[in-house]
């Protein structure tokens, strides 16, 4: 009897399989795919990197750039970096067909301008970061040195407000 | 790269199980890689791709260079989900290789000509991204994504 | 350095069990806490670790859950093994812990009195070095065979990402065959599924006589990883990756050992949330080895169409989180994704379809003689051994053992909602599938009424704040069965120890007792009776240790013989 209504089961079920790949499939919304950094968004803070489970976001200092790199092959697809990006610079998208033949062509990565400190001359934060800073500076309505405030973490120590010439701007 | 069926053997190397249950996935009704002309084979000896799956744990290491050798040429290894392809989210453990690349450096230095690899990141890859990877070994679909930099002006 | 007084313990039930302790054991006891209200740390004398144990193992009725060993030299300590118990009708741990000096190691082991922690101790020794003294089988267990001794990668002093330890030629000590016997190794690779594991049977006249296991190919130092690189938001995402059949009980359950030990009251709505999804995994676990299970009995069709349902849930876990599998929606003090209407829609409409087809599914198979005369009465285990060995999950309740963390030890939501735990007392192989297919109905009865009764509001705790070195438990019911987590915290961000123990640890050496006197084409289905996510359809060798001939069986050929039931 139980054999019948299998084979009753399968044809009434009929055939189930997919056409891929000779038809594209869809994911559902809200799928994790392949993150993706946006360039013009980013501003090199590194957020991202520091959450990341697997490092498979990295950030390297080179010849004045701030290389952010990501690794879809050590990427583990959790979103967490999509979480942390204070400037929404980061999307998971619904790529998934992610094969391929070199390790180095599952790579992204973004190339930010590195400004110097003004007191040592050492590369120490990107230029879009610096700029932003100053920019809140401004919007608060705070008059300040641009550069005094560009300074290394270490010569930013001890630094007070009278220091960077800071002033509110009467208006 | 290969026009005939493929046979495939299924090798995890410390995997979480993850990609192992999708591959299995694979073969059954929805995504029926058969139709592909895919075969799972329970050798290495039979095996034209082998598709591995996890770190590369130190235990499993020797196992795996010994299954990969058994494998006849032209052999060829699909690795499967970020284990596989960059170590995951263990890469740096003590207690594994950490990923291909850095087992293909042991193979080198052991003197084993390591076979050409495709990658298959996910964590795990959707069905869907296995069967385009074979999909892409028969020729039948195309190559999706390329390295991306971005340097700023 | 004091002592917990009678009246700090609410819990009348576990005010008894601790005056009877001091009762007995008062000068043993070096220092007593309460943590959470109902779980009761013991740390004794060295000398008094046995009797203890044995106490509350023997007397109180407890069952053994497993022993962390923490390296706590950095704290102005030495080495300390923690044994954890658990007394599931008074929903109540207990963990009794000894201190092993700094330059020599050693503790009295409890083996011989509580035969689960055979194993848990054998990996204290391979991880931080502790020596128990008078283990029945102090053979390594965890570590690699190419790991060099003398070098125990849990102490702290070794570095989490040190790769270039020496590798050593060595082999693992195996049981020689004696006259008469035969080695059957299965493993380490299999052709469909599954991981590295070896299991070697010894066979005599197609009977198996004993077994032997040597498994641990998965061993990736997730502890080390997590106490070494990662912040404690980023250990759910790690733990989720333990296993990828049943990860989400894993973050879950770190969680809730983290939350419990910085008393972080999660939002209900999280909570309700966690149940959803915790069951949306046993749902896909059990279908995913009902279908293996058929697969080795030679029942591919069954096989075909067990998959076949559970492909929905994979697609409902997909729209839900994201993710096909590792859900990611566990942090620390909630969940990050809501389940949206269409999602909830979706789960009732799976839910109905599954109840009918499963149905339909289950009811051809046990109305297969042909394939329950291969499981009924087959891989026996009895009550006693099971409980001898503390094994969890449908593995206990196929011997007639009524535990579940869902019910005995209430998380998250599961207290609010009403299901059924079956419970079959033949010990077998076909106990053990009826037990998981009546859980894919009770959970789906979970689900329904989670989804009914599930408050709107936040998803995140407020506050989340961690303080320094205090000690979590964390319980959960994986599909399999018991999953214990147990840390204490750490500064920086940082879990300070972390262990894990996973179900199957648990119910793997019960596999032997079950192999035992069995038909050797039935050992397949037995090993994967207790789904240890790999069975055993591999590539045997068969020595014949007389003359040393061997002889190699495909995969084909083995699963054909198997599932005839001719090899003999």
């Amino acid at each position: 009897m139980s054999r019948f209504t299998l084979l009753k089961k399968a044809k009434e079920i009929g055939v189930i399989t997919e056409r891929y790949p000779y038809k594209p499939t869809k994911v559902p919304e809200g799928f994790r795919g392949k993150p993706e950094i946006d360039p013009e968004k980013c501003i090199g803070c590194c957020a991202c990197i520091a959450a990341c489970p697997p490092n498979a976001l990295t950030s390297l200092d080179e010849n004045g750039y701030r290389v952010i790199r990501i690794f879809y092959g050590r990427c583990i697809f959790c979103g967490r970096c999509v979480d942390v990006c204070p400037e929404k610079a980061i999307r998971m998208t619904e790529e998934f067909e992610l094969t391929a033949d070199d390790h180095e062509e599952l790579v992204q990565e973004v190339r930010l301008k590195l400004v110097r400190c003004s007191v040592c001359g050492r590369y120490y934060d990107t230029e879009r970061h610096y700029r932003m800073i100053l920019k809140e500076f401004e919007e608060a309505g705070l008059k300040v040195d641009p550069e005094v405030l560009r300074r290394c973490p270490e010569h930013r120590m001890g630094m007070s407000a009278e220091v960077i010439g800071l002033r509110r701007v009467r208006k | 790269m290969i026009k005939k069926s493929i046979w495939i053997y299924h090798l995890n190397t410390g995997g979480c199980n993850g990609c192992d249950i999708e591959i299995i996935d694979v073969l059954t009704p929805f995504h029926d890689a058969e139709r592909l002309g895919v075969k799972l084979v329970g050798s290495p000896r039979h095996a034209d791709v082998i598709l591995l799956t996890g770190p590369i744990t130190r235990q499993s290491m020797e196992k795996a260079i010994n299954a990969i050798t058994a494998a006849p040429d032209p052999k060829f290894i699909v690795a499967i989900g970020s284990c596989a392809c960059g170590g995951g989210i263990w890469y740096d453990s003590y207690a594994t290789v950490g990923g291909i690349e850095a087992f293909y450096k042991i193979l080198r230095e052991r003197g084993v000509k390591p076979p050409k690899v495709i990658y298959v990141p996910g964590c795990p890859p959707r069905p869907e991204a296995i069967l385009h990877a074979l999909a892409y070994f028969k020729g039948l679909a195309s190559k999706k994504i390329k390295k991306r930099v971005f340097v700023e002006k | 350095m004091r002592i917990l007084r009678l009246e700090e313990i609410e819990n009348p039930e576990l005010k008894e069990i601790y005056e009877e302790i001091v009762k007995r054991f008062g000068d043993g006891i070096l220092r007593s806490e309460l943590i959470a209200g109902n779980k009761l740390h013991l740390h004794v004398e060295k000398g008094f670790l046995r009797k203890v144990s044995s106490h509350i193992f023997d007397e109180l009725g407890a069952f053994y859950c497993t022993t962390a060993g923490v390296d706590e030299r950095p704290l102005g300590g030495g080495f300390r093994a923690y044994h954890i118990f658990s007394i599931d009708e008074k929903n109540l741990f207990i963990v009794v812990s000894a201190e092993a000096s700094p330059s020599l190691p050693r503790l009295p082991s409890i083996a011989n009195d509580v035969q689960g922690a055979n194993w848990a101790e054998r990996e204290v020794r391979d991880l931080l070095g502790i020596e128990f003294d008078g283990h029945p089988d102090p053979r390594r267990l965890v570590l690699p065979d190419d790991w060099p001794e003398g070098v125990y990668p849990l102490r702290k002093d070794f570095r989490y990402d040190l790769k270039e330890v020496p590798r050593v030629k060595k082999q693992y000590p195996m049981r020689r065959p004696e006259a008469e016997e035969y080695v059957m190794p299965i493993g380490p690779y299999h052709p469909a599924l599954h991981e590295p594991e070896y299991f070697r049977l010894y066979v005599r006249g197609g009977r198996v006589v004993d077994a032997e296991y040597r498994g641990f190919g998965v061993f990736r130092g997730v502890e080390k990883v997590a106490e070494g690189r990662l912040t404690y938001t980023q250990i759910p995402f790690i733990a989720e990756r333990i296993c990828g059949i049943c990860g989400f009980t894993h973050s879950s359950c770190y969680c809730e050992a983290i939350e419990e030990a910085s008393g972080i009251e999660i939002p209900e709505r999280a909570q309700y949330i966690r149940t959803i999804m915790l069951e949306l995994e046993r749902i896909e676990s059990h279908l995913l080895w009902v279908g293996v299970a058929c697969h080795l009995l030679g029942f591919d069709t069954g096989f075909m169409h067990c998959w076949r349902i559970r492909e929905g849930v994979m697609d409902l876990c997909e729209l839900i989180s994201g993710n096909r599998k590792t859900y990611g929606m566990n942090l620390v003090g909630g969940v990050r994704r809501d389940i949206t209407e269409k999602g909830r829609e979706k789960a009732l409409e799976y839910l109905a379809k599954m109840r009918k087809e499963l149905r339909e599914i289950s009811e051809v198979v046990s109305g297969m003689s042909e394939l329950t005369a291969r499981i009924k009465d087959v891989g026996i285990l009895s009550k006693a051994d099971a409980r001898k060995l503390s094994v969890v999950g449908p593995t206990a309740r196929g011997s007639g053992l009524k535990r579940d963390v869902r019910v005995d030890h209430p998380y998250f939501a599961y207290g609010k909602v009403s299901f059924k735990i079956p419970v079959y007392s033949e010990g077998d192989v076909w106990a053990r599938l009826m037990v998981r297919v009546e859980e894919l109905f009770s959970s789906a009865d979970i689900i329904e009424q989670a989804l009914e009764g599930i408050p709107s509001g936040d998803l995140m705790a407020e506050r989340i704040e961690i303080p320094v070195g205090v000690r979590g438990l964390g319980v959960t019911e994986a599909p399999r069965g018991e999953n214990i987590h147990f840390l204490i915290t750490g500064a920086e961000n940082k879990i300070y120890r972390w262990k894990v123990r996973a179900p199957t640890y648990n119910n793997l050496p019960s596999v032997p007792i079950m192999l035992k006197d069995e038909s050797l084409a039935d050992a397949p289905i037995i090993i994967a009776s207790i789904d240890p996510c790999f069975s055993c359809t591999d590539r045997m060798v068969i020595v014949d240790e007389k003359t040393g001939e061997e002889r190699v069986l495909g995969a084909e050929e083995i699963l054909r013989l198997a599932r005839r039931g001719e090899i003999r």
